[in-house]
């Protein structure tokens, strides 16, 4: 049972890469958004980036809490466009397409991730 | 000055895969002018006479390009006494003007062309004007052509200004006239608005020259040609042309150059040019010129630095340097004996300590100057030391306002790139008191070397075209990171609204932008209902003043410089500034990766307002994003996102509107009542260019030049295209 740690089957794959480009965005996410909130503009970019960084890292890691992460950060983000833009479909554009896309590859992953997280109590009783 | 337009790219986004949008790679050099080009070889006359101005230097070889003698002077008095010229009172059918009539309104009482018709408008014919890049040329082409019509026939210009008459109702050349330009005098853009048909004073009719055709040209050459046969009038000027580099000392091929229709008021035609943007304080003069419209004979100049001195220069001398220049299509006024001159800035347009009192008084105006002295008799200032390029591109519109109490005022419409609309008694200059202009206060500078206006006028009851102040959160993309880079951009510059300064610290957002508000392609106005058409742009600019050390880094040098490279410094982006402390840089404010707008759209609006309420009728996004995208790609969606544009509108008795100038490549019939599309077609080329509409044999015709425009990065094309209904579909008449 030990090999059931790492990542052996596409969806397992898949996953990790999610999860890897998760934590790029997250990067960018706070190096820009800290730059920018040093400029004094929204603090949004740094706090997403940061719950960006936690959500991959986990997904990463075969977490579902990574996962749920994601998704409420896809949530926020999108309080936050109707705070930002209301209801101009140009103002979603940017802040809700992408994100969007990727929320339904997260949402995808759930049971890839559900069946990692599942066997890991095991595993670490196996260690 | 000039500046036609811009912005390629804005666009679509979240139609590609967030991915693509995450994978942005910085681009390995940001700044500009690293592209070869060709030209230039002919502005490689005279070394060593650039670490100033000398303004007694002699033309360099080709800046009298036609090799004419001086033209004499003579006075007013000597001016034969006009006779009616037709654009005062146009046939019904015809369009003998750029802007159709001597009011210059785009208005046409043809009524054939309905909302209900207009979908089976079809291609009647198609004329190639055969002025497009060559092999080996850079496109500066933007033909910007609005033919006129007269009779049976149209007559325009190439955007290299050969000038044609075609059969309006099938499109056959009749005569060309071959003008013999250069690639080399091509300024920024090479562009022919138009040409003046007149009729003459002292040739009786069934002579030759009766008639003719006259145009301005990119070599400063004033042309007049028998309307009937295009051969040149011998009785005007040296065979038919005159040579308007005279009196305008140093200056090389492409510096100053002519682009519209010149008017004639009360027998003297009025001259005015472009002189090349952001090159050096000290360019050649933006003098006002009349001239004997019958003999080409020198009548009066208007040098705003030699206010009293109506005359040419004598040997040795010059018009006064680096005055305003007017690059816009002038509007005549008979009745008062005026043309209306739409100016420009001082040169070196975004530093103004160096400029005159006198250059500060008329800049960025409306100066109605007395035809018969070439004295200014009103002026009217929409930009107060214009430091963002707020020259007026549009051409004034006259129309008689109805007040109230139902008397009645010769007025003046004014549109501005600023968006602010002002509307003008023609007799005083003076705003009519239902459009009062309100002075308020406008940013400080942070030069201290160079202080700004405390206050800049604003047109408070006239709708104004332009959407409210950017913010952080008008930031846009196509994914997130994109718009967080804009964002960041938007936080880097210093933005404290709509007269923001150029500063050399950090950059400054200019919004408007200098490719307004409204642009050349001025406004349409129907004097039956009141009803103003106006289209306009939201593209935002991201300006920043350079140290003389930076500007030599990047290689910004005048074009008059030996060195000069005209990819590295344009009329629209960035300029040597030569003869002053800075250069300026100056961009779209846009993501350089990308190539879109950082702003959100639409960047391009169309709207009618009611002159009597004042109210806006209605107002749309105008364009598509089936031509743009993303890395300048093509998106095919149909999605009415409102591009950039650049050219103007008609408006007809049938309820029409017609309009291209976006950067869809469409020209489409809009409803006048609903603002909707009622008809569209695809163009060959961009139709950055004034439509028009006329009617021979019983059928009305539309026209649009679909010359494309480099800066607009639309597809260049040689193609006039006409549209009529098919004899088969209904006609009312």
């Amino acid at each position: 049972m030990t090999s059931r740690s790492r990542p052996r089957r596409i969806g397992d794959w898949a996953t990790l890469g999610l999860a890897i480009l998760i934590v790029i965005f997250g990067l960018i996410f706070v190096g820009g958004g800290g730059y920018l909130l040093s400029l004094g503009g929204s603090p949004y970019y740094l706090i997403c980036g940061i719950v960006l960084l936690a959500s991959g890292g986990l997904m990463a890691m075969g977490r579902l809490l990574g996962a749920y992460l994601f998704l409420l950060a896809w949530a926020a983000t999108l309080v936050w466009t109707i705070y930002e833009a209301g209801f101009d479909w140009w103002g979603w554009l940017p802040r809700l397409f992408g994100p969007t896309l990727i929320a339904i590859l997260v949402v995808l992953s759930l049971p890839v991730l559900r069946r990692q997280d599942t066997v890991r109590p095991v595993s670490r009783g196996a260690v | 000055m000039r500046k036609p337009a811009l912005l390629t790219a804005t666009i679509l986004g979240g139609m590609i895969s967030a991915s693509m949008a995450f994978a942005q790679i910085p681009p390995s050099n940001s700044t500009p002018g690293e592209e070869t080009t060709t030209a230039a070889t002919a502005h490689n006359a005279g070394a060593g006479r650039f670490g100033g101005p000398a303004p007694s230097a002699p033309q360099a070889p080709g800046v009298n390009a036609a090799n004419l003698p001086d033209i004499s002077e003579i006075g007013i008095n000597e001016v034969p006494a006009a006779v009616p010229q037709i654009d005062a009172t146009p046939a019904r059918e015809d369009w003998p003007a750029y802007g159709r009539d001597s009011s210059q309104n785009r208005y046409s009482p043809l009524d054939q062309l309905t909302p209900e018709n207009v979908g089976q408008l079809k291609r009647a014919f198609v004329y190639h004007t055969g002025s497009k890049p060559g092999p080996g040329q850079a496109n500066k082409w933007a033909a910007e052509t609005t033919p006129i019509k007269v009779g049976n026939s149209l007559y325009m210009c190439s955007a290299m200004n050969d000038m044609m008459r075609i059969d309006a109702a099938t499109g056959k050349e009749i005569w060309r006239h071959d003008a013999g330009v250069k690639y080399h005098s091509i300024p920024y853009t090479a562009a022919c608005k138009g040409v003046t048909y007149y009729t003459s004073s002292t040739v009786p009719e069934g002579q030759a020259c009766h008639t003719r055709i006259m145009e301005a040209t990119l070599d400063m050459r004033l042309i007049q040609v028998d309307a009937e046969t295009g051969k040149p009038c011998e009785g005007f000027g040296f065979g038919g042309q005159v040579n308007l580099m005279q009196g305008m000392g140093e200056s090389v091929p492409g510096f100053v150059s002519m682009t519209t229709p010149p008017p004639v008021i009360n027998g003297i035609v009025v001259v005015n040019h472009e002189v090349l943007d952001g090159q050096r304080r000290w360019a050649p003069s933006g003098v006002i010129r009349g001239y004997d419209a019958e003999s080409g004979k020198f009548v009066w100049a208007w040098d705003v630095n030699n206010p009293d001195d109506h005359h040419q220069p004598e040997p040795g001398k010059f018009y006064s340097r680096g005055t305003p220049n007017s690059w816009a299509a002038m509007t005549g006024d008979n009745e008062l004996g005026l043309v209306y001159v739409p100016t420009g800035n001082s040169a070196a347009d975004y530093y103004s300590a160096m400029r005159t009192d006198k250059e500060n008084a008329v800049s960025s105006s409306i100066v109605a100057i007395d035809v018969k002295t070439g004295e200014p008799r009103w002026v009217f200032q929409t930009a107060h030391k214009d430091v963002w390029d707020y020259d007026i591109g549009s051409q004034a519109t006259k129309f008689d306002y109805h007040h109230e109490d139902g008397t009645v005022t010769p007025a003046l419409l004014v549109p501005t790139k600023r968006g602010q609309t002002f509307v003008l008694d023609r007799a005083t200059g003076k705003p009519l008191p239902e459009f009062p202009v309100v002075e308020k206060p406008a940013p400080a500078s942070t030069m201290s070397d160079d202080p700004r206006s405390p206050t800049q006028p604003w047109s408070t009851a006239f709708p104004r075209l332009a959407f409210p102040d950017l913010k952080e959160s008008d930031m846009w993309g196509m994914s997130p990171i994109d718009q967080l880079y804009c964002r960041i951009m938007f936080r880097k510059a210093r933005y404290v609204g709509e007269f923001t300064p150029p500063a050399l610290d950090k950059p400054n957002i200019e919004y408007p932008g200098y490719n307004g508000g409204s642009d050349w392609g001025s406004m349409a106005y129907d004097p039956e209902s009141g009803i103003v058409i106006a289209n306009w742009n939201s593209t935002p600019m991201y300006d920043q003043l350079i140290t003389r050390k930076k500007a030599d880094a990047l290689g910004l040098k005048p074009i008059d410089n030996p060195s000069y490279n005209p990819a590295g410094g344009g009329a629209e982006g960035n300029g040597a500034q030569a003869d002053t402390p800075y250069g300026i840089v100056v961009t779209p404010f846009w993501n350089h990766y990308t190539g879109m707008m950082c702003n959100k759209p639409p960047y391009g609006m169309i709207e009618a307002i009611d002159i009597k309420t004042k109210k806006v009728l209605w107002s749309r996004p105008l364009g598509t994003a089936r031509a743009n995208g993303p890395w300048n790609m093509p998106t095919g969606l149909p999605l009415n996102i409102g591009t950039p544009n650049n050219g103007g509108s008609v408006v007809t008795k049938g309820g029409l509107v017609f309009v291209a100038a976006a950067t869809d490549n469409q020209i489409r019939a809009i409803d006048i009542r609903t603002g909707k599309d009622v008809w569209s077609d695809v163009l060959p080329g961009g139709g950055q260019a004034n439509p028009m509409t006329y009617e021979v044999n019983g059928k009305q015709y539309v026209a649009i030049m679909a010359g494309g425009h480099h800066f607009m990065m639309t597809p260049v094309s040689d193609q006039l295209v006409v549209y009529a209904l098919p004899d088969t579909a209904d006609q009312k008449h």
